[in-house]
């Protein structure tokens, strides 16, 4: 009886309603939690305590956000291209949702299981980029525009890093699958690709960072100087969605670094092997990443534009390239070893 | 070109320590320290002790304080003295500038250690003293410059003019 | 060529873009122009209300013109309206991040006018205030340098030992940022029994934190050079020909203090070093300031230790009522020098104060300085001259 329940629940509409209905909530959830971590994060570094008036300890703060968010006016500018305003926040979100698709979670908790999800990930984040774009230019104001350009340029250069960071694990598993490259990666933590990888981890790290347009690399937003950037215009729901679209894209970049270079759900030790739990180590790594995203936020200054792209094209993409050349060579020297 | 090394890392350390210590917060409503002794919070009147010489109303800077005042025979010796039947202090005008208290000779005016003076309406925020109110949106002190003639001081120093070239042309 | 382009040209060839546009919206064979941006009073990095009238062409600033006057008090013509005395507290509202200095400018005017003497121990104990406020001025200085910057923690350090120098200053003077404790002829009262060991604790604590939380912090951080290191870029002679005092002269290598220029109060007692560095940008502007907080930490040491015994007020007469004159009073504040000039028509009202502010003298520089830099750069070129609003608008 229940079996034939779950196959006739595994046709089509319902397997994408469910998928769809999982990404929503996770996505959303991620960013709720990501808003409240970040801000008692923040506290804890600055000697205080972060919020900690609603219900316990502060830890129900995204309700309380979320409640305000709706019940504020969604204001647009005079002038400003309707359309392009409101389809803005949209754009900027469904890149960070929609590759929550091909990430294992556990070994078999996959929900699409790519054989080219590296290439489905690099291709679906450069959506982002035309989001920023759109939220910029559709709302009629200088700060946004210049927001919107310096988005468009820091976006546009840093997906070069952080493709070219992956092909040296795309070389190493011979595959463009993210469950193929979890389980290359099993056995151990010293199995793990990071300790063969480290520069290339560092510059997917640092191209991740200005893909989510954090500080050091949040001039888009630039909060000192054009005060909001490109989202100086958005207000109650629309902000909130840009918010958290940023936020999602935060996790999905720590958990696709957690799966490329830490093991995904992979244990650090063989015989901590949870099977269908291994989610937890998933949790464990992605969380860790995302904590020194926030811990690099509030440390910090940001780079200047110009020293931006200089970071970005002098320094991150010899690097990547590099180390690819030097990874090709040991693939061919020591097939053995490395192959 | 910025390359990423030590200064980065050792403020990242020192962040990461900051994490872990003590923090400096304390709940307000829940903690409320003890304000050292000369704090100068809300002003108060001892209405038994105020001999309504008005000093403090023509002080304050900010016209703050309206008295009305009476001659009016208290302590039944026959003699009409003044008397302040309407006292009334402005906490929305008040800048805690203590020059009244500093005036007063009988010390009856003083700071109290509080400090939550809110209200919904700011005339709410005026607080009577005596018997009848005073309006307290009257100016009590409409400006008005006094010219006095000078009082016998020594000659002061002046400030020295510095040389310049048309004097030397001059 | 873009007329915006010959002008940022000749800032980059050495010479200063100070011309103002004269064909704003002329377009060139291209169809560029220049964009113009209000930088305005609501902004979270103006150190007040401060508006930038910014023309930028790309992101280069071709012309800067601040515009002043959002918090204008008329506090010069208010001051025709009070007593002598009763100006005290207006002063304090001048520069407020500079409280005490404000108060003790005045008062040296007005005592220059009167001609008082101050007795050693009421000196003593305005130079103690006076470099307690240095150091709470200095430390928010390096704090929003940094806020503006996009770091957002060492502000919060910096506000931290500003609550515990501001909780000195409420055992001594009754309040926390308006203090009305300097007065004509010494200071309001005595310091209670306690407060000189306080400090002394305070500061030798200040002296630990301030290599942890704000030195290691942010002098070696590769992104904080990269942002300060030659930005605001001036030299002596166009520093000394703008008018500017304090820490940005200071940063160019002109040894100019007020303090032993034209020593006042207890000074010539204390032995200090005026911290000067040959770099004139903002990084080292950030380096005078930190050297300016050990050396005023040395200064509270100094005067701790041989603090006089004997009265706090001096033999002032009870109605201030000076003849006929002007008086000028000179300080230091952690901002350049600060000026007062009083002038009297024998009434016991004055007839004239002008406050010669620092702030306000120092922001030509924004005008003279930013064309030819970024718009990113505005901010640390604002953390040079760091003006207070009060202080510019009074």
């Amino acid at each position: 009886m229940i079996s034939t329940l779950l196959e006739y629940y595994n046709q089509e509409p319902f397997r994408f309603l469910t998928a769809f209905g999982a990404i929503l909530f996770l996505t959303l959830n991620l960013a709720a939690i990501l808003t409240m971590s970040e801000r008692k994060v923040a506290g804890y570094i600055q000697g205080r305590f972060g919020p900690n008036r609603v219900w316990p300890r502060g830890l129900l703060q995204p309700a309380a956000d979320v409640v305000k968010l709706f019940t504020k006016e969604n204001l647009s500018p005079s002038g400003s291209d309707l359309w392009i305003f409101l389809a803005a926040p949209i754009a900027m979100f469904i890149p960070a949702a929609t590759i929550w698709l091909v990430v294992p979670f556990a070994p078999g908790l996959v929900i699409a299981d790519l054989n080219i999800a590296i290439l489905f990930f690099i291709s679906i984040t450069s959506i982002g980029a035309l989001g920023v774009i759109m939220a910029g230019y559709g709302s009629r104001s200088n700060f946004s525009l210049l927001g919107a350009l310096r988005g468009a340029g820091q976006l546009i250069s840093y997906e070069v890093p952080l493709i070219l960071s992956l092909l040296g694990i795309a070389i190493l598993t011979g595959s463009l699958s993210l469950v193929d490259v979890v389980d290359a990666q099993a056995g151990g933590f010293w199995n793990w690709y990071i300790w063969f990888q480290l520069p290339m981890f560092v510059a997917f790290y640092v191209a991740g960072i200005a893909e989510v347009k954090r500080i050091p690399f949040d001039l888009p937003e630039g909060e000192s100087e054009i005060v909001g950037g490109f989202m100086v215009e958005y207000s109650g729901m629309t902000w909130a969605l840009i918010q958290a679209s940023e936020f999602a894209l935060m996790g999905l970049m720590s958990a696709i670094g957690a799966t490329l270079f830490f093991g995904g759900w992979q244990p650090p030790l063989a015989f901590l092997d949870l099977g269908t739990f291994n989610w937890i180590w998933f949790g464990l790594k992605t969380s860790l990443l995302m904590f020194t995203f926030l811990w690099i936020r509030w440390t910090l200054p940001r780079l200047r534009m110009d020293q931006l792209m200089d970071l970005g094209w002098k320094v991150l993409v010899p690097l990547t390239i590099l180390w690819l050349f030097v990874t090709a060579g040991a693939v061919l020297a020591f097939p053995s070893f490395f192959g | 070109m910025p390359q990423i090394g030590q200064g980065v890392i050792k403020g990242m350390g020192i962040t990461l320590r900051h994490l872990f210590s003590q923090k400096i917060t304390r709940q307000y409503p829940e903690y409320k320290r003890t304000l050292p002794e000369r704090s100068r919070g809300l002003l108060t009147v001892d209405m038994d002790r105020c001999i309504a010489c008005l000093q403090c109303m023509r002080v304050c800077p900010d016209h703050c304080i309206s008295i009305e005042m009476q001659k009016r025979d208290i302590d039944g010796s026959g003699k009409p003295k003044p008397y302040a039947v309407g006292f009334v202090i402005d906490d929305s005008r008040c800048m805690y500038c203590s020059l009244c208290v500093e005036v007063c000779p009988v010390n009856c005016i003083y700071h109290t250690e509080e400090f939550e003076a809110q209200a919904y309406n700011r005339l709410e925020l005026a607080r009577q003293f005596g018997e009848r109110p005073v309006d307290p949106t009257v100016d009590p002190k409409p400006t008005v410059k006094k010219k006095k003639k000078a009082t016998a001081k020594k000659a002061p120093r002046t400030v020295e003019r510095p040389v310049t070239e048309k004097d030397d042309a001059a | 060529m873009l007329e915006s382009e010959r002008v940022v040209e000749s800032a980059a060839l050495g010479g200063r873009a100070t011309g103002r546009l004269t064909n704003p919206y002329v377009r060139d064979e291209f169809g560029l122009e220049t964009m113009d941006l209000n930088v305005g009073p609501q902004h979270p990095a103006m150190h007040g209300l401060l508006r930038l009238i910014v023309e930028l062409d790309g992101e280069t600033i071709v012309r800067c013109d601040p515009v002043m006057g959002y918090l204008h008090r008329c506090q010069e013509k208010i001051a025709e309206n009070r007593m002598y005395p009763a100006v005290i507290p207006l002063t304090d509202r001048l520069d407020y991040f500079a409280n005490m200095h404000m108060e003790h400018g005045y008062c040296l005017a007005v005592e220059d006018l009167m001609g008082l003497e101050i007795p050693p121990r009421a000196d003593a104990i305005r130079v103690l205030m006076c470099e307690l406020m240095r150091l709470a001025s200095h430390l928010p200085s390096i704090g929003f340098l940094m806020l503006e910057l996009g770091a957002f923690t060492p502000i919060l350090y910096a506000f931290r030992e500003r609550e515990r120098i501001q909780t000195i200053f409420e055992a001594v003077t009754g309040a926390r940022m308006m203090f009305h404790y300097i007065r004509i002829g010494g200071v309001k009262a005595d310091l209670p029994e306690d407060i000189p060991q306080k400090i002394w604790d305070y500061v030798e604590s200040l002296e630990a934190n301030l290599d942890r939380d704000f030195v290691d912090l942010i002098q070696g951080n590769e992104i904080f050079i990269t942002r300060t290191r030659g930005v605001g870029k001036v030299t002596q002679e166009e520093a000394v020909e703008m008018g500017l005092t304090g820490p940005p002269l200071r940063s160019t290598g002109v040894d100019f203090d007020v303090r032993l220029d034209y020593p006042y109060s207890w000074y010539p007692n204390v032995t200090f070093d005026v911290i000067t560095d040959t770099q004139g940008d903002a990084e080292a502007a950030y380096r005078v300031r930190v050297g300016e907080i050990r050396q005023s930490i040395r200064i509270v040491k100094q005067v701790l230790e041989n603090l006089p015994e004997g009265a706090v007020m001096g033999d002032v007469p009870r109605r201030i009522r000076p003849a006929e004159g002007e008086g000028f009073g000179r300080v230091e504040s952690p901002r350049g020098e600060f000026a007062v000039h009083v002038v009297s028509d024998g009434s016991d009202i004055p007839y004239r104060v002008h406050y010669r502010d620092p702030s306000f003298v120092n922001m030509q520089f924004l005008q003279e300085i930013v064309p030819g830099h970024y718009l990113p750069d505005v901010m640390p070129i604002m953390g040079i001259v760091d003006p207070v609003s009060g202080g510019w608008d009074k």
